[in-house]
C-alpha cells in the first residue's frame, strides 16, 4: 500500500472537484513536526482493522482562501466556517483514503471530523505506526495531508 | 412550482455546497431546508412535507444509517425518497443505506453534474 500515492490522488481530486483548483503534490517529508503555528488543523480518527488518524494541517491564510471557494464568501478572520471547512476536507480525504485502502470498507470506520486552530499547537500521532506526509501547494499557498495507520 | 428539499449534513460548509450544485445543475426549489443530524431530519420531516431528502452518513447525534430506519418506521414520512451524500461510497456502510431504502448515492468529493445525474431522476 503506497499511502503517500493514496494521500496524492485524494487531495488531487477533492480539490478539482470541489473548489476547481489544482492541488500540486511534491515530495513526501521523511520527518513530521508536532508543532503547528497561525494553522487550521482538520482531523479524523481511523478505527477498525487499522488505527490512526488522518489530517489536514493549513495555514490560516490558505485555509481562508479555501473556505471563501467553499462558500462563495469573502473570508477575513478564522472562525467557525473556516473550521467546518477543513474538517470537511479532513473528512473527504479520509472517506477516499478508506475507499483506497479497503474494497468495501469493511471493518474500518470514519469518526466524526474535528478541527482545531490557534497561534501554536500541538498535534501528536501514534509514534509506532506506518505514516506518510504530503506537501501540497496551490495558488494561494502550502498545506500538507498526512495519513498514520497502525493495524489492529 | 419548484421542489421541496431536505439538506442534511453536520458540516454546514457541505449544506451550503450541496445547495450550490443543485443550482449549478439547474434545479429550481421551492424551499431548501437544512438539518444538521439524523434527528433534526426527522424534527423538519414532522412538520414539512418534501419531495427528496440528501443525507449525508456520518453525523453525531443521529447517523444517517439510523435516520433511515426511523424515517422508515413512521408511515407518514416513509415514502420519502433520500439520496445519500457521502464520503463512504463503494462501502459496507452504503449498502447498508440501500438495503434501508435509500434510492441513490452520491460520492464525496461530487460535481454539478454528479447531482444532476442522480437526482434528475427524482426532481
Amino acid at each position: 500500500m503506497d499511502l503517500a500515492k493514496c494521500i496524492s490522488d485524494a487531495t488531487q481530486e477533492i480539490f478539482q472537484s470541489m473548489l476547481m483548483a489544482e492541488a500540486r503534490p511534491s515530495t513526501p517529508l521523511s520527518t513530521r513536526s508536532n508543532v503547528f503555528k497561525d494553522s487550521v488543523s482538520g482531523l479524523v480518527g481511523l478505527a477498525g482493522n487499522y488505527r490512526g488518524m488522518l489530517a489536514i494541517h493549513v495555514p490560516n491564510a490558505v485555509a481562508m482562501s479555501i473556505t471563501s471557494k467553499f462558500l462563495f464568501m469573502d473570508v477575513e478572520e478564522i472562525n467557525d466556517d473556516v473550521k467546518d471547512a477543513i474538517g470537511e476536507l479532513a473528512n473527504m480525504l479520509a472517506g477516499s483514503v478508506k475507499s483506497m485502502l479497503t474494497e468495501t470498507g469493511t471493518g474500518l470506520k470514519l469518526a466524526i471530523p474535528s478541527a482545531i486552530s490557534g497561534t501554536e499547537y500541538e498535534v501528536e500521532c501514534l509514534s509506532d505506526s506506518d505514516g506518510a506526509i504530503v506537501p501540497f501547494n496551490i495558488d494561494e499557498g502550502e498545506f500538507l495531508v498526512e495519513c498514520y495507520l497502525q493495524n489492529s | 412550482m419548484g421542489n421541496k428539499v431536505l439538506i442534511v449534513d453536520d458540516s454546514n460548509t457541505m449544506r451550503k455546497i450541496v445547495a450550490r450544485s443543485l443550482r449549478q445543475a439547474g434545479f429550481e426549489f421551492e424551499k431548501l431546508l437544512e438539518a444538521a443530524d439524523g434527528q433534526a431530519a426527522l424534527e423538519v420531516l414532522a412538520g414539512e412535507t418534501v419531495d427528496i431528502v440528501l443525507s449525508d452518513i456520518n453525523m453525531p447525534v443521529m447517523d444517517g444509517i439510523e435516520f433511515l430506519r426511523q424515517k422508515n418506521a413512521d408511515g407518514q414520512i416513509k415514502g420519502i425518497p433520500v439520496v445519500m451524500i457521502t464520503t463512504e461510497a463503494g462501502t459496507d456502510v452504503l449498502n447498508e443505506a440501500l438495503s434501508l431504502g435509500a434510492v441513490g448515492t452520491i460520492k464525496k468529493p461530487f460535481t454539478p453534474e454528479q447531482v444532476q445525474e442522480v437526482l434528475g431522476k427524482f426532481l
